[in-house]
């Protein structure tokens, strides 16, 4: 027969012997387990690729939508408004980096195994913001935060201007579509040293000729690209030939995607603002 | 009743020239307001006009050719036809010569329906409507494909074929003003023999009129109104369906009232809801005009529809 007494100190001991192992088990596993980071990534929105390729990403995209460039020998999932949920999940990616949850629905990531990173930012600043979330995702905290100091200092080149230009942007000629309030366009310009008069709270909106005649900017800046193929340059159209501003055209995929190339974008429309100051 | 439709055409258009996305003095303008008004909204009006116009008396043709009354650009195809020629210069990237392929798509959907139509030259109504369904189905199924596979332009198709005006200038104006003269005077010594053409083939026939070269004149006239329209504005619907019907209800029966008349009421018609679709939001922001002209065709058919439903029961 094992004493009463004895018995409760062999079980006391067991059981502190049981919080001490459990206690180990979290230590190392918070310690020493392998790194849960991402592995297959899946880019639904093309600015977002060059951002991953600066973070040595490169490897790790398996799939990106027909329009996205930038990396070559993926597999194309379709389009960023339409991707093929079949090849999504053929792909097996533990992350989908998509540009809306308009273009991404809920009803869409229900039907994907992966978690989703919305990327859709408004301006140079939340651009920023972006990089440095998707940099603590992929644990690349080091290289997101260099990137980002690369592009404020890419920033700090733009110059002062002796005044304010004003600036409306041409995102699409028929019917006439302006870059408005929300645009990443007008944080570029702003950015420049610009002014968009239009200040309508949405990204992009159609506005009357008349309107733009009345207010008259110093730069109609107008896009060329996907949006807006080939169009008739404005000082060519009839109804802007009173129009007294500079006409600046531009290329949309530099201008219009918001990535890396939105930080070129503003100080080469700086470039221009200050090149027309000195005329 | 036609000086009601011209009083209703002055007050559209002086309605109009006067409001605006910018407030101008008519009678006190300064330089930016007289360039506005000269160099934008005077064109604007004109070509709103001159569209309503065209798509109201290619309306009345279409109608006359298929002896439907529900026919119009859309259901003979032709203007589904013109915006998929749009549409590919969209694509393409020739957006200066929209207008062209607007006119070719268009002619090209009129031969098309106008040959699956024929038999023996003799152009047989039911079948034409059919073909034109089809043509237009086919047309709508293009259209999508193209959006599907310009992803980054499909914004640019989608508000492009929704209609408007905002490219008007004063030589689209005149062309498309040529082209409703030359159409007019084509069928212009033809009141009578349209007005026996509501009759069947071989009264008409019976009277002289030579029905199917009748036909095949009003089909290419209504076409090329229609090509022309959609070329310069897009695709507006219900114009060509609820003019002749307002007109018809107001006792414009005869051939050479409706004519004429279409062509009023269509210019009012288009130019009041164009003014409605650059004036309704604020800070110059525009609707696309097609949404407002088919808002008000809806409206207006329930309206006629639950008017006319007990007369039109004991019709039947």
């Amino acid at each position: 027969m094992i004493p009463k007494r004895k018995l409760k100190k062999e079980k006391k001991g067991a059981g502190r012997l049981v919080r001490t192992l459990f206690l180990g088990i979290t230590l190392c596993l918070m310690f020493f387990s392998p790194a849960l980071a991402y592995e297959k990534i899946v880019v639904l929105y093309p600015a977002v690729s060059p951002i991953l390729i600066e973070l040595g990403a490169l490897d790790m995209i398996v799939g990106t939508t027909r329009s996205d460039h930038a990396v070559k020998g993926v597999v194309k999932v379709g389009s960023h408004l339409r991707p093929n949920i079949e090849l999504l999940n053929a792909l097996a990616p533990d992350l989908i980096i998509a540009g809306s949850r308009r273009a991404f629905p809920y009803e869409m990531k229900e039907r994907v195994k992966a978690d989703i990173f919305y990327y859709d930012p408004a301006t140079l600043d939340d651009i920023l913001v972006k990089i440095k979330k998707i940099g603590a995702m992929l644990e690349r905290k080091d290289k997101a935060e260099n990137l980002v100091a690369r592009l404020k200092k890419r920033l700090s080149e733009i110059s002062s201007l002796p005044r304010q230009p004003s600036v409306i942007y041409e995102v699409m000629a028929e019917p006439l579509r302006v870059a408005g309030k929300k645009s990443i366009l007008t944080s570029i310009i702003s950015a420049a040293g610009g002014n968009n008069l239009v200040s309508i709270n949405k990204k992009h909106a159609v506005i009357s000729t008349e309107k733009v005649l009345k207010l008259t900017p110093d730069f109609y800046v107008y896009q060329v690209g996907p949006m807006n193929k080939n169009p008739v340059p404005p000082e060519e159209r009839p109804f802007y030939k009173s129009l007294k501003s500079k006409f600046i055209r531009i290329n949309e995929l530099e201008f219009a995607r918001p990535g890396i190339n939105a930080f070129d974008a503003a100080v080469k429309l700086n470039i221009i603002f200050k090149g027309a100051a000195h005329e | 009743m036609r000086l009601i439709l011209l009083a209703a055409l002055l007050t559209a258009f002086i309605a109009a020239i006067s409001a605006g996305a910018v407030k101008i003095d008519l009678f006190n303008m300064s330089e930016i307001e007289r360039n506005i008004f000269l160099d934008v909204r005077l064109p604007r009006v004109v070509l709103a006009g001159l569209v309503g116009a065209a798509l109201a008396l290619s309306g009345v043709l279409f109608q006359y050719v298929m002896k439907n009354p529900l026919a119009d650009s859309f259901t003979t195809g032709v203007s589904a036809s013109s915006a998929m020629g749009a549409v590919i210069a969209i694509m393409l990237g020739l957006m200066p010569y929209i207008p062209l392929f607007a006119l070719a798509g268009g002619l090209a959907g009129l031969c098309l329906v106008s040959r699956i139509a024929s038999h023996r030259g003799r152009i047989q109504p039911i079948t034409m409507l059919l073909a034109g369904i089809v043509l237009s189905t086919f047309a709508s199924a293009t259209i999508s494909f193209m959006k599907f596979l310009s992803d980054d332009a499909v914004s640019s198709i989608i508000f492009w074929l929704m209609g408007g005006f905002q490219a008007a200038t004063a030589s689209k104006d005149m062309i498309l003003f040529a082209v409703i003269c030359l159409s007019f005077l084509m069928i212009r010594d033809d009141y009578l023999k349209l007005d026996i053409l509501c009759f069947d083939d071989t009264t008409a026939s019976s009277t002289g009129v030579d029905v199917n070269r009748l036909r095949k004149k009003l089909f290419f006239a209504a076409a090329l109104l229609t090509a022309f329209s959609v070329g310069y504005a897009g695709i507006i619907g219900f114009v060509g369906l609820i003019i002749p019907h307002i007109l018809r209800l107001g006792n414009f029966v005869k051939a050479s009232y409706l004519l004429p008349a279409s062509l009023i009421g269509g210019a009012a018609f288009m130019i009041a809801t164009d003014l409605i679709a650059r004036t309704i939001l604020q800070e110059g922001q525009e609707l696309p005009v097609g949404v407002i002209t088919s808002s008000i065709g809806g409206v207006f058919f329930l309206y006629l529809l639950i008017k006319r439903r007990k007369e039109l029961f004991y019709f039947n």
